[in-house]
């Protein structure tokens, strides 16, 4: 996040800027290098760029890992991590299915209910977490568990029905307003980063003891991590419905994993203090942009996660040793 | 950690590690006794020995995960390592038992080379365990489904060699082989954790890898090494499973994840390394692999074995965390 002024000052004020968003950076470059090597592909096998709709289907397939991704940020640059994320997909995707109807109420109304869902099972990881002083992958292990089932009971089997009007507002298929939930989600993120919130994740994912010190409540602000990524898996587990326009109580399972995989493509640091949801977000899309590429390019689908993982480990070798480099000039 | 109160200036017998492995061998023994009022019968000893059949292979993973646990690594390759191991013993040795040794050396080596690839990345690259054992079961999962064509290709309905599925199923001295073959693996283990350098050196590793270093550990080789031990711990327990089932399936490994981690952390070791010990896992094991035939019996469904498993691990790590300072 090269702020404009620093520009105009001196050169360490830009070389700082530039190395501490240099994961963000990287990650946008990766992005912009799988949109081009996909349009590539697609130009070479239609004979024409891609349009609207693969942006509009691009853009709408991304959103819940988008949103899985983003949530998972948050308790990431903690220093933690959730692998409850898929559980509460699953969750919510499954009430969801169940409880709205086709009136405008229900679906206002439900769909703030199953976001407060999402935030109270995040509660549960925070509380256990922070005030059980758990180790946070062993928790979320075991709440994962535990949301599963209770989605598997809510919704034995995939089903239930999703307005059509909620997939218009959430993932239409004529236009990529999903767009605009991207750009509100960075401005969004912006903004936190900012606020106080924000900026005690960052100061006890770098040191707790040390935020602690300062003043810095960290009970609180782990809940209050694990709260936001409790909200955000909710909130991809609508927009998976509304995508599906009906539940499944197993559609999420895969997203705790993914979701990781996105952050980590976003330069988000496993070991917390560094990164940014917005990192997270253009992980998610290169996430998309690779399985459009394999698909383009003719590559047996069963082949698909064998090209993900080896893109995943070079992607991480590679911004590895960039980090190197830059810290040496440095 | 020297308790002050214990009498004299004693290092204590019962030393928090140990009360932990006694707590999950108390765990299992309860759920035996519960099993018994629910279904008579249940602790039969035919009962027991199938139930400790079933922990064997979850066992088998845990060593391996314990290996990685112990130095604060972890290992998410397990579900397709121990999948592409079953079928590729079943593929090599077209059930042929003249071509079991030859599978059986090629699976396992499978199993091992995977887990150098891990330890080699993680140990020399920086690659964060979390991020390429995760990678490592999506480019197994990958190569697997790819090269047998989704399990459809000529040799893939291949049975395990007669011999090997006779080796699981069969008895020696009324002991079922595939525990004889876990007992054998926890004494191994269990020498090569307590009374070693290898094992002192995973201990060390574990509690501090700088001080290790300084020490003159070779730490990236004893990464390498503990990852290529938990790849052959998979294989070799879908070595064991397709033995037992006979034909190999997708997804069978998916389970054991969970199942191995969860040992892992029942038996006491600290998820964060440089504490715990084998036989805590595989008293784990057997706690788990018990609890779920114990639900099994009460005719639970699914979802609440699901819901019920989570909170017993919930409860467990709880208690654990009473009796401590540590998080």
């Amino acid at each position: 996040m090269a702020a404009p002024q620093a520009i105009a000052t001196r050169r360490p004020r830009l070389a700082h800027a530039m190395l501490q968003s240099a994961p963000l950076l990287l990650s946008l470059a990766m992005l912009a290098a799988s949109i081009v090597v996909y349009c590539a592909i697609y130009l070479a096998s239609q004979h024409r760029l891609p349009g609207g709709f693969e942006l509009t289907s691009t853009v709408n397939n991304t959103m819940p890992l988008a949103m899985a991704a983003v949530g998972q940020s948050f308790v990431v640059l903690t220093r933690g991590i959730d692998l409850s994320v898929g559980g509460i997909i699953d969750l919510t995707n499954a009430v969801a299915a169940v409880a709205i109807h086709d009136s405008p109420a229900s679906m206002v109304g439900w769909s703030l209910a199953i976001l407060a869902i999402g935030a109270l099972l995040g509660l549960v990881n925070g509380l256990l977490v922070a005030v059980g002083r758990l180790q946070p992958i062993l928790v979320t292990l075991a709440t994962l568990s535990i949301f599963q089932g209770i989605a598997i009971r809510v919704l034995p089997q995939p089903g239930g029905a999703i307005p059509d009007a909620y997939g218009a507002v959430l993932a239409n298929v004529d236009a990529p307003i999903s767009l605009i939930y991207v750009a509100l989600l960075v401005l969004g993120w912006r903004v936190f980063r900012r606020t106080r919130l924000g900026v005690s994740i960052f100061a006890i994912g770098n040191d707790e003891p040390a935020a602690a010190a300062n003043g810095i409540d960290v009970r609180r602000t782990k809940i209050a991590a694990y709260v936001l990524s409790g909200t955000f898996s909710a909130a991809a587990g609508l927009f998976l419905a509304a995508a599906a326009t009906a539940g499944d109580a197993t559609t999420g399972n895969s997203y705790t994993l993914t979701s990781i995989v996105a952050i980590v493509l976003g330069g988000v640091s496993l070991f917390g203090g560094r990164g940014s949801a917005v990192g997270g977000i253009a992980g998610a899309f290169v996430t998309s942009m690779i399985v459009n590429i394999l698909f383009f390019s003719h590559i047996d689908p069963l082949y698909q996660n064998f090209y993900e993982g080896l893109f995943l480990v070079l992607a991480v070798t590679a911004a590895a040793g960039i980090g190197h480099y830059f810290r040496r000039r440095a | 950690m020297a308790r002050t109160d214990a009498p004299a200036a004693r290092l204590p017998v019962l030393t928090r590690e140990r009360r932990r492995i006694l707590y999950a061998c108390a765990a299992a023994v309860v759920l035996f006794l519960v099993g018994n009022v629910v279904r008579p019968g249940f602790a039969s000893p035919a009962s027991i020995s199938a139930i400790l059949v079933v922990a064997s292979f979850v066992g088998m993973v845990a060593a391996g995960q314990t290996f990685v646990i112990l130095i604060g690594g972890i290992d998410l390759s397990v579900p397709w390592v121990l999948n592409a191991a079953a079928i590729l013993l079943a593929t090599s040795s077209l059930g042929q038992d003249g071509r079991a040794a030859y599978a059986l050396v090629l699976t396992l080596g499978m199993g091992a080379v995977v887990g150098l690839a891990n330890g080699l990345a993680i140990a020399l690259l920086g690659v964060p365990a979390v991020v390429m054992t995760l990678a490592m079961n999506g480019i197994m999962e990958g190569l697997t489904l790819g090269l047998s064509g989704g399990l459809t290709c000529a040799s893939c309905a291949s049975y395990a060699p007669p011999v090997v599925q006779a080796a699981i199923h069969g008895s020696l001295l009324g002991i079922p082989t595939a525990l004889l073959l876990w007992l054998g693996v926890l004494l191994v283990v269990s020498v090569l954790l307590s009374l070693t350098v290898f094992g002192r050196s995973t201990y060390a590793i574990g509690n501090n890898a700088r001080a290790s270093f300084l020490a003159g550990v070779n730490v990236k080789a004893m990464t390498v090494a503990l990852y290529m031990l938990s790849g052959f711990f998979s294989a070799l327990a879908g070595v064991m499973l397709v033995g037992f089932g006979g034909q190999a399936s997708l997804g069978m490994g998916d389970p054991y994840l969970f199942q191995s981690i969860a040992a892992v952390v029942i038996g006491g070791v600290y998820i964060l390394g440089g504490r715990g010990h084998y036989v805590g896992a595989a008293a784990g094991a057997v706690t788990l692999v018990a609890l779920v035939s114990v639900l099994l019996a009460m005719n639970m469904p699914e979802y609440g074995r699901s819901i019920i498993y989570g909170v017993i691990i919930l409860v467990l790590l709880l208690l654990y965390g009473r009796e401590e300072g540590e998080a």
